[in-house]
């Protein structure tokens, strides 16, 4: 265990290292992505009432959370592959999970702050009042990590060039037909029944509902079945990570 | 022995086969060099000691345990330069050759003691303090020193020579030389031949995935028969003579290479002057016969028989 720590711990710092000349900028981006969603989002709909403004405002984060695990991440893998470093990683006597772990923790850490400002922002800007709980630690924790471990195994599935397409279709997708920004009765009902099953709107539900109190279904079913979606991308990057050729 | 590879041999699902029936012993304080061509197979055989890949049939042990059972021990006990440059962009030399030790398990204040010795030997102070990318020969360096600064009981480097220059590539081979002399079982992957001749002990030279030859050089160089080595150039677009009073010659691109007995040496120099004069010929070289001479013998040998074939030209 001490060294798994350890390992996950000199991971992270390998990770800083080779970002930080970038730190400032990542961190400006993220930010500028989240405001953008809120405002980008208000555009298009003429007419805000109270529920439409609090989705916007609530789904912004879970937007930048999904979409770091979804692209952010399998690009890393995919650069890693392309530079050597991910063959490098794994012929280390490290857990074979400490490298998604490392990145995880680096990218969500670099999103805090436009995650912060986004949510300033947005209750600026609609005049919402936020009631954050504790709970939204493993929300935050929970949606990132589900993300990137489905991001992870796929990057680590596909070849460099596959991995980019695939999740540039996945981003489009998370951000234009699924129930993150706007409710799901807004969806066609197969797309409605899909995200029964999808994790999506479940992602959505447990940081709105840690922002807000107010929860789309209960807050237990929405963290347990956001849990055992991270359980199962888990699962499937420690299957893809012992792989071997 | 401390690695004990027996008749592995690897076929990919499109069936490719990487290794082929490949068996070969490196023990303690041994450089073993494992040679051959691009695409022989040697970093394929490198992924399965480090459980990256596993093979198709054979065994890989490790002090008797079996890698392909338990792959975590090859990670373990293997420490590895890459074939790739080191993938470390982004970081100062001193930090990455730090991460890599304290990654393998180092405590911090002997891996920093290492990696500032093991920088100060290849002369890289004035890089230490500089953010990755490097010059090729640096960064080549910076990766044997990832591998070296806390050596695994086998220690696996593939091309480590690629780039550096002269005077850092006799630094490396005393620094592999030392690895071994400490304890280490080193495998050494490389295409240089000739410097590989200077620093291994034993060696494997392999060719589409088989081990072709397998011993220590010297007996490897015994196996020619002859003293020297006669080395023609031809000229750009020159047919090569087809007929040879001395040897039997293997034409490698443009150069046409022929093992050569003490007592044939004038005749050597006599053909090779008239082959000069009469164009075909740029410039030729005799001198003493090296593994260089038994790597081309063997890896060539398919080229060899076309040669031997070939039509007569004059």
């Amino acid at each position: 265990m001490r060294r798994s720590w350890a390992s996950y711990r000199l991971l992270l710092l390998w990770q800083y290292q080779r970002n930080r000349a970038f730190l400032p900028m990542i961190v400006l981006i993220q930010t500028l992505l989240g405001v953008g969603i809120v405002y980008g989002f208000a555009l298009l709909l003429p007419n805000i009432d109270p529920t439409t403004a609090r989705y916007l405002a609530t789904g912004a984060p879970t937007l930048g959370l999904i979409i770091m695990g979804l692209t952010v991440v399998p690009q890393e893998v995919s650069q890693a592959k392309l530079t050597g470093r991910y063959d490098y990683i794994a012929s280390l006597p490290v857990p074979r999970l400490a490298p998604l772990a490392a990145d995880v923790t680096f990218w969500l850490v670099a999103q805090l702050p436009g995650t912060v400002a986004t949510l300033l922002v947005a209750s600026l800007r609609f005049d919402i009042h936020l009631k954050v709980g504790l709970s939204v630690i493993p929300a935050i924790v929970l949606v990132a990590l589900t993300g990137a471990s489905v991001g992870y195994a796929l990057a680590s599935l596909v070849k460099p060039q596959l991995a980019q397409q695939i999740t540039n279709f996945l981003s489009i997708g998370v951000l234009l037909f699924s129930p993150i920004n706007f409710p799901a009765t807004r969806l066609p009902d197969v797309l409605r029944a899909v995200h029964r099953v999808l994790p999506v709107q479940y992602m959505a539900d447990v940081v709105r509902g840690s922002l807000t109190g107010d929860y789309t279904v209960s807050a237990s079913l929405a963290f347990a079945v956001v849990a055992a979606w991270c359980a199962a991308g888990l699962a499937l990057s420690y299957r893809v990570a012992v792989r071997r050729r | 022995m401390l690695l004990e590879i027996d008749h592995v041999t690897k076929r990919y699902r499109n069936g490719t086969v990487a290794n082929d029936d490949i068996t070969l012993h490196v023990d303690r304080g041994e450089v073993f060099g494992l040679l051959g061509p691009n695409g022989a197979g040697k970093t394929t055989l490198v992924s399965q000691i480090l459980g990256l890949a596993a093979p198709t049939s054979g065994t890989i042990t490790i002090d008797g345990v079996d890698v392909v059972r338990a792959p975590n021990v090859g990670r373990q006990e293997c420490s590895y330069q890459p074939q790739s440059s080191a993938p470390v962009e982004g970081l100062r030399p001193r930090e990455a050759v730090s991460l890599a030790g304290r990654l393998r398990g180092g405590a911090r204040a002997t891996v920093e003691r290492r990696a500032h010795e093991l920088l100060a030997a290849f002369e890289l102070d004035e890089w230490n303090e500089m953010v990755t990318p490097l010059s090729g020969g640096v960064s080549r360096l910076v990766s044997f020193c990832m591998a070296a600064v806390v050596p695994g009981r086998i220690v696996i480097l593939d091309e480590p020579t690629n780039d550096v220059d002269p005077l850092r590539r006799k630094m490396l081979w005393q620094q592999v030389r030392a690895l071994a002399d400490n304890g280490a079982a080193v495998l050494l992957v490389t295409h240089n031949v000739l410097e590989a001749e200077r620093c291994v002990d034993r060696l494997a030279i392999v060719d589409h995935g088989r081990v072709v030859a397998q011993g220590t050089p010297a007996s490897l160089k015994g196996e020619i028969g002859a003293a020297l080595r006669l080395e023609l150039v031809l000229e750009p677009g020159a047919d090569p003579p087809a007929s040879s009073p001395i040897g039997s010659p293997v034409i490698v691109g443009r150069r046409i290479f022929t093992e050569v007995a003490l007592d044939q040496a004038s005749d050597a120099v006599a053909w090779a002057k008239d082959l000069t004069d009469r164009g075909v010929v740029a410039e030729f070289f005799l001198g003493a016969a090296s593994l260089e001479d038994v790597y081309v013998r063997r890896v060539r040998h398919e080229d060899a028989l076309e040669v031997a074939d070939a039509p007569v030209v004059g």
